[in-house]
């Protein structure tokens, strides 16, 4: 018998009820018997049937069976997922017993489902698990950095290497262009929507990875459909750890560990900075100072990477206590975790405790909770401050502090002009951004089986979150650079989430028809509410309290509320294990939408065919096979839009009011149609299975900020916002495989292999107006645009290609150049025009000049392939694995290279990379200028910022980089001390301790610090406007030795 | 017992199903902001009506007021330069990528969305709780910024699409350009509207008042002379329009030109009688403060010495502006000496040695008032003054970087008196017409410099139109209403300005008698600029032209 389990609780009692009323049957002769696997372990719900008629039953916890069979049947055949059938002749034998072998352990594994469980082998739709020991074995601080390289169709990238930063996860490709492609959390009943952040910081970052029992990735629409209204980017399902009953157990763990310094990138040290400097001089005038005069009498100045970054530290002490008696079973487990910054002015330290609890007063009926608080502690300054560009960009010329023991700065001593970045170290130092969080998550659920096969449940839970920020600007005088006020900025934002849901299921067997059927009611609803108080006017540095700042300073408020209502239901049918179908259906009602588009529906229908249960299939290599086949709608309900609110501002007439954004009260859901094929073998029992998925999912009603033009009042300060719309449809199409092999199993070693390689490609179908495209400008970085177009993939990187450098006059004069507003071109000329040593750009169009016609996508932000290798090597007590990720073919727009090459930056006391040295440099022949170097292609010097300056800042290829890389992610190696050491004395039960590395290694070609670019969290960016692939000083990921420790008493 | 022990757990188990029968409350779904009011349930009452007009006098123009106000207004003009920064401007090279023609385009239309908005939300969610006068005025007061934004679009990028509901236009993407003629019979339309329905005393300091759209028409049908000139003659009938309504105001509005030109800048200064309209800034600390105060003095500050913050140590008035001081005399071709009379020059632009007690100097921890200090280097600015009204202990209130409280003038009335001297010169050369220079002396003499009896001629006004308003963002659109009519003229002026690196040199420090201004011998490039049809006006930004390839269809006339 094979059905879908709720809970392990709801099995009991089913089998308690089972067995209380299976003396029914009297008239056949009644078979019982035992099933075991090849050890003697009795194996559970094994379907033990008379051949060739419907006549079955199923295992108990004991393996046990009895089955009244009829008089004429000889033949029994046994199965159990993950063994091959056996058949047994029972002539008249009243006892049968028999041992199945196991081949595919994974196969029989239960595994959560949204609003239920269900066994791996029935599994219908596309679904991958982390299980906790894969979460083991990485060093990881924040839940998305388990899954990553881990499961096949995930591609996930850090936005920010800072501690607890925010990470990009996008399951199966992109599904919307709108600024939240992160998909739903579920952790443990309470829905989150990940992202939609733009800080660097972490909506995920509180809860303990090691509390985590496993997550799922629902990738399939049969699997995520359930979740309807909210799962169009995938659900991710956390479960954590529960006890079992028996003896209790008590563990401890301790992980110390040490993250390295970035790689250098190549910036001038003094002397080639002061050669630089003279230079600019000799060629723009004004005087160099002295001591730069002869550069090679100077000392190599102020490494300022070497200053900001640093080896960090990271512990973490782990206790969990777990056990039970039948009846009550508990987990427990309380964290504390402190991790350094590579950089000044950032670090994450959390705290945390957990009880789950589950109880069962009655046969019939059981309760669980399960609570947990925790609390983060970050340091954002890094990140908000801008301190890695600044360090990059800062001279060498400058000293961190003074001989007098003052911060360094530019000033008449140091030299430096007022317009150079202030000393990194000392703002990383001097300023605070401190951002505090703590979270309550719980829930109570209570399971009740009046009758045999129906489980009734009605569960609530909440998250309570709190959230403290300050942010502290100290009076300080650091060179030209003049603090004179401290201020303070104290946010305190609060939010809470319930979901209150009821649940029926039931579920029965007829013969080898196997029925579940689930109903549900949902009903969640979320609201939030900030403070925000500054006050400047602090006589002191040292108190981070609004009272002591001088009154009375400005406050800022904020709320808001949301609220979904939903029906769901889904009906699974198999029939003796080889035919498997499943239908979801949710009607989702959201007040992100107006009265006439409240509503919607999402059903799915899904089918499995395991091929290699069929009698007549007899292939011995392949020991499982499974053909599977799913449709479904999913959608996004974005967040709002329908209203237009208005802001309130003082002006000198009152407070006046302004409109925010143009309302859409016509406003739909999202849908996202998929269909999915896939297919799962097994060969040699399994040693190598492999699961592959194709998928196709149709994105309609694109929900996006429609990007309107500026002639429309959108872009600026006062602006009316661009109205949230249905802006059109998208396609994504795509692939992913995941091998599992066993290369080497034998008493001695055990070898496997996991290999996810996945792909896909996105392209916009069409918008519902006549509009060809829409752009995200980030008009802060030199207005560095990204482009959606019809036909293309979205958000492709939009510019100019450059063709090298004007070589000579001649070169101008035989190449387009800009125009002025009579068409004519712009003379040659070393201010006001183009220059020999300046970027060429190509006529895309071939009209003879340069101009926006002539931009073009010039990279893409989306990888062609990812993958992830992991290789587990047990050797003994030895376990060794090794983690190895590569994404390819997606393009990095090197910001900070584009800064650091700027020679005119130099007037402004601006640090440079030390390839710039190699400026294009002119030479007077023939009485008209030419390239000394002409295969130079930095960009000549000069001296204001005219035309040349323009044509510099174009947003270009000369920029765009190739960010492929592969990546040694983890490698870890574990010693479990063997019991011959430990057995003597009663303490200790087992020691675990592990050593190793993570981000040990990286190839690549990117000129950057890493090319793992996520999402842009900068200052300016908005959900809405979040450039992709764009790296402008991130925070970097670096490799990390760690050691872990594991006690068990 | 066993029977009943039956039903138990059945009925028990329905009670968990209750709720999901029940469901939730229809209200449940509905859930509109709880942080702010919306349009649907605002402009209820006379005060909201106002308040939904009150920013139209601020935040709507930041962007534009920020930096792109001075960068156009002053650098492209060549009264004011910035050595290091905005170069584009100042060398008269203004493309279609350059950030202020960026910010310029957005900001003014914003205020054309805002206020069709405004407009729009009026008509449709006003209550009858709203007095009929209110709403006819604040519907004015968003017109008059719509019809003052289409005035400083047009005269920077000339064709522009006129919109005025922006709801029609939301999935649009097939809008186009107007022609410059439709555009000031539109504006100009729009202004006699409005101040048909702006009230004669305005209802609060600060808030438009009919003179303050007859004062624009004034102003509007001066331009517009020359809009709709004819052979290189301006239209006689909007000259005399141009007159009439600035007359009208002087002797209407009860409004008053300020004793001395020093009291217009010297804080607080907001809102005097000689102001007809003037943006309302409010210093608030901290993130909501941006957006609603002045942020230009922060660039135009020389240094923190003086103020929370200070950008503009690289800007300064230009060699040619200086040498319109009546007192600076050349000496050779490179060099100005004296010192002057006019009192404008210190309320405009600080020259070394010069003393001005209403600022605090910050020097090495201590405070002083602020005498102008010399820096003996080949280059030196004269830094800007207008609108640089020192730090918070001058102000008496706190103040952080680029949130200023002190307004920006728009419009005050000694424009009139020079709008009357140039309307009554007209088409001639010159003018003894005793109206025109009684006009003019009005203005003259305010600023300390002796009446004028010699006839004005065109140069003479305009040149005392750039020594009045330097600064005030005004200069570049006296030259683009030249343009129209004489744009040959317009591009010589230009062309003759110097716009290099110089010194000023104090005779003594401190208490200078006399100052001499030295063109910088090695930077000999980059003094000049080549105005022409090419350059004149703004590109469309480059952006804008991608992302709304509509507006390179050629333009049609609103009707």
């Amino acid at each position: 018998m094979r059905y879908f389990r709720l809970t392990r609780v709801t099995a009991v009692l089913f089998l308690a009820v089972f067995l209380a009323s299976s003396a029914a049957y009297a008239q056949n002769r009644a078979i019982t018997g035992i099933i075991t696997d090849q050890t003697g372990k009795p194996l559970q719900d094994a379907t033990v049937s008379v051949k060739g008629t419907n006549t079955a039953t199923s295992t108990d916890v004991n393996g046990f069976f009895r089955l009244s069979v009829s008089p004429g049947a000889n033949r029994l055949v046994v199965s159990y997922v993950g063994a091959k059938p056996k058949e047994i002749l029972i002539g008249s034998q009243e006892t049968v017993s028999t041992a199945l072998e196991i081949t595919d352990t994974k196969l029989a594994d239960v595994v959560v489902i949204g609003y239920g469980k269900a066994r791996r082998a029935n599994l219908t739709s596309a679904q991958t698990t982390v299980s906790s020991k894969d979460i083991e074995r990485t060093v990881n601080t924040t839940i998305e950095q388990a899954i990553q390289g881990r499961a096949a169709g995930v591609y996930i990238t850090q936005n920010s290497g800072q501690p607890g930063g925010g990470i990009s996860v996008l399951i199966r490709g992109i599904s919307s262009i709108n600024g939240n492609t992160e998909p739903l959390y579920v952790i443990d009943g309470v829905q989150m929507q990940g992202g939609g952040t733009t800080s660097s910081s972490n909506t995920l970052a509180g809860i303990n990875t090691a509390d985590i029992d496993n997550i799922e990735l629902l990738q399939g629409p049969s699997a995520t459909a359930i979740y309807g209204s909210r799962a169009t980017n995938g659900v991710v399902l956390i479960t954590t750890k529960r006890g079992k009953a028996g003896e209790s157990r008590l563990n401890y763990g301790f992980q110390y560990n040490l993250q390295a310094p970035p790689k250098h990138l190549d910036v001038m040290n003094l002397p080639q900075y002061a050669q630089i400097v003279k230079e600019y001089h000799a060629l723009a005038g004004g005087t160099t100072p002295t001591e730069f005069l002869d550069p090679s009498l100077l000392g190599p100045g102020t490494d300022w990477q070497d200053e900001l970054f640093r080896y960090a530290g990271m512990q973490k002490h782990q206790l969990s206590m777990s056990g039970g008696t039948t009846a009550t079973t508990y987990y427990m487990s309380g964290e504390y975790l402190k991790q350094d910054g590579i950089a000044l002015g950032s670090g994450f330290n959390r705290y945390g405790f957990r009880v789950n609890l589950d109880n069962k007063p009655r046969e019939w009926a059981s309760i669980g909770v399960n609570l947990n608080f925790n609390q983060t502690d970050e340091k954002l300054t890094t990140s908000s401050e801008g301190i890695i560009s600044d360090a990059l960009q800062i001279t060498p010329q400058v000293p961190v502090k003074n001989l007098n023991g003052e911060w360094g700065g530019g000033d008449i001593i140091n030299g430096a002009n007022q317009f150079a970045p202030v000393n990194p170290v000392a703002i990383a130092t001097l300023r605070t951004n401190k951002n505090k969080r703590r979270q309550f998550q719980g829930g109570l659920n209570v399971n009740l089986t009046p009758i045999k096969g129906l489980l009734l449940r009605a569960s609530f839970n909440t998250d309570i979150n709190y959230q403290n920020q300050l942010f502290f600007n100290p009076t300080y005088h650091i060179g030209w650079a003049i603090n004179p006020s401290a201020t303070l900025d104290n946010f305190i934002g609060q939010g809470s989430y319930w979901n209150f849901n009821q649940l029926a299921q039931y579920d029965k067997v007829i013969g080898k028809h196997n029925f579940s059927v689930m109903v549900s009611h949902e009903s969640q609803e979320s609201n939030w509410r900030n403070l925000r108080g500054r006050r400047s006017g602090f006589l002191t540095n040292n108190v981070f309290d609004i009272n002591a700042g001088a009154a009375p300073g400005t406050n800022e408020g904020g709320s808001g509320e949301w609220g979904m209502e939903s029906y769901l239901g889904r009906i699974n049918y198999n029939y003796d294990n080889r035919y498997i179908v499943t239908g979801n259906f949710r009607r989702d009602g959201s007040s992100n939408f107006g009265s006439e588009n409240k509503w919607g529906n999402f059903p799915s229908l899904s089918a499995a065919w395991r091929a290699s249960q069929e009698s007549f299939f007899n292939i011995p290599e392949i020991s499982e096979l499974k053909f599977r086949f799913e449709i479904g709608l999913t959608g996004s309900q974005g967040g709002g839009g329908i209203y237009s609110p208005l802001r309130a501002d003082p002006t000198d007439l009152g407070t006046g009011f302004l409109p925010t954004r143009y309302g859409n009260p016509e406003l739909q859901w999202e849908e996202t149609k998929t269909t999915n094929f896939g297919f799962n073998i097994g060969f040699l029992k399994n040693r190598i299975s492999l699961e592959a998925d194709y998928y196709i999912k149709n994105t309609s009603n694109l929900l996006m900020d429609k990007p309107l033009p500026w002639y429309m009042g959108t872009s600026g300060i006062g602006a009316v916002g661009n109205p949230v719309t249905n802006i059109g449809e998208l396609q994504t199409k795509g692939w992913g495989i995941t091998i599992n092999t066993v290369n080497v199993d034998n008493k001695k070693l055990r070898w496997e292999t996991s290999l996810n390689l996945s792909a896909f490609k996105t392209n916009i179908e069409k918008f519902y107006s006549d509009a060809a495209f829409v752009d995200r400008i980030s008009w802060w970085m030199d207005n560095w645009t990204q482009r959606s177009a019809v036909g293309e993939a979205p958000w492709l990187f939009r510019g100019y290609i450059a063709d090298g450098l004007f070589q000579s006059l001649e070169d101008i004069a035989n190449s387009p150049v800009r125009v002025d507003n009579n068409g004519a071109r712009l003379p040659a000329n070393a201010t006001t025009g183009v220059w020999v040593g300046d970027i060429k750009y190509k006529d895309i169009n071939g009209d003879n000049k340069i101009d926006f016609r002539d931009e073009t996508n010039i990279g893409n932000p989306w990888p062609k392939l990812f993958g992830g290798l992991t290789n587990s090597f047990s050797y003994k007590g030895f376990d060794l694995s090794i983690l190895v990720t590569g994404t390819f073919g997606q393009d990095i727009y090197n910001h900070i290279r584009k800064v650091n090459s700027k020679t005119s930056t130099i007037y402004t006391s601006r640090n440079l990379l030390v390839d710039a040295l190699d400026y294009a440099r002119i030479t007077m022949k023939n009485g008209s200028p030419v390239l000394e170097n002409p295969n130079t292609n930095v960009p000549r010097f000069t001296n204001s910022q005219v035309g040349n300056d323009n044509n510099y800042n174009t947003t270009s290829t000369m920029w765009v980089e190739d960010g492929s890389f592969v990546r040694v992610k983890n490698i870890s190696l574990s010693y479990n001390v063997p019991n011959s050491l430990i057995g003597k004395q009663k303490i200790v039960k087992s020691i675990r301790a592990t050593i190793g590395a993570q981000n040990l290694l990286t190839f690549t070609d990117y000129k950057g610090f890493d090319p793992e670019v996520g999402s842009y969290v900068g200052a300016n960016s908005n959900s809405g406007n979040q450039a992709i692939g764009l790296d402008y000083g991130r925070y970097p990921l670096t490799p990390v030795y760690n050691f872990t420790l594991n006690v068990n008493f | 017992m066993k029977k009943i022990q039956q039903y138990i757990r059945p009925l028990i188990a329905l009670s968990l199903l209750v709720p999901a029968v029940l469901s939730c409350k229809k209200t449940f779904l509905e859930k509109p902001p709880t942080d702010s009011v919306v349009d649907a349930n605002f402009y209820q009452s006379d005060e909201q009506v106002l308040a939904a007009t009150d920013l139209l006098y601020s935040k709507v123009w930041f962007d534009y007021n920020d930096k792109a106000s001075y960068n156009l207004g002053d650098f492209r003009s060549g009264t004011t330069y910035s050595a290091y920064n905005d170069r584009g401007n100042v060398l008269f090279n203004t493309t279609d990528l350059t950030p202020e023609n960026e910010a310029a385009w957005r900001s003014f239309f914003i205020v054309v969305g805002q206020s069709n908005l405004a407009i729009n939300n009026i008509n449709k969610y006003a209550t009858a709780n709203v007095t009929p006068a209110i709403k006819k005025m604040a519907i004015a007061e968003a017109r008059f910024m719509r019809a003052l934004a289409y005035r400083y679009l047009t005269m920077n990028w000339g064709e522009v699409p006129i919109i005025e509901n922006n709801l029609e236009l939301l999935n649009d993407t097939t809008l186009k350009k107007n022609t410059v003629k439709s555009i000031w019979r539109f504006i100009t339309r729009e202004m006699r509207a409005v101040a048909a329905d702006l009230p004669e005393t305005a209802i609060q300091a600060g808030r438009l008042s009919k003179w303050s759209a007859e004062g624009m028409l004034a102003r509007f049908y001066l331009t517009r002379a020359g809009v709709e000139a004819t052979g290189g003659v301006r239209n006689q009938s909007f000259l005399d329009s141009a007159r009439y309504f600035a007359e009208r105001v002087i002797n209407n509005s009860g409004k008053s030109l300020l004793k001395t030109y020093g009291e217009l800048f010297k804080w607080s200064y907001d809102n005097k009688p000689e102001s007809l309209f003037e943006l309302q800034w409010v210093f608030l600390a901290g993130g909501p403060g941006y957006g609603v105060g002045n942020s230009a003095p922060s660039y135009l500050n020389y240094s923190s010495e003086i103020s929370v913050e200070g950008w503009g140590g690289d800007k300064g008035a230009t060699y040619w502006m200086l040498g319109n001081y009546e007192g600076f005399t050349p000496s050779g071709d490179t060099m100005l000496v004296g010192r002057t009379l006019d009192q404008r020059l210190r309320e405009t632009y600080m020259l070394p040695g010069t003393l001005y007690p209403e600022i605090t100097q910050t020097v090495n921890n201590v405070n002083q008032k602020l005498v102008f200090p010399y820096n003996n280097q080949d280059v030196n600015f004269a830094s800007v003054k207008k609108y640089v009204v020192g730090k918070s202990a001058d102000l008496g209130i706190p103040v952080e970087a680029q949130r200023y409280p002190n307004n920006t003038y728009m419009l005050r009335l000694a424009e009139m008196y020079l709008i009357i001297a140039e309307a009554i010169l007209g088409n001639s050369a010159s003018t003894s017409d005793a109206a025109a220079l009684a006009a003019y002396n009005k203005i003259r003499m305010r600023a300390g410099l002796p009446e004028r009896t010699d006839p004005l001629t065109l140069d003479v006004i305009l040149k005392e139109r750039f020594l009045e308003f330097a600064m005030e963002s005004s200069a570049w659109y006296d030259l683009v209403s030249l343009h129209y009519w004489n744009p040959t003229k317009a591009y010589a002026f230009l062309n003759s300005q110097d716009r290099g690196y110089f010194k000023v040199i104090p005779d003594v420090m401190p208490n200078p008698t006399q100052w001499t201004i030295k063109k910088t011998p090695w930077a000999t490039t980059d003094r000049k600029i080549n105005a022409n049809s090419g350059n004149f006006l703004l590109p469309i930004p480059a952006k804008e032209k991608s992302q709304a390839p509509n507006l390179a269809q050629p333009a049609v006339e609103y009707p």
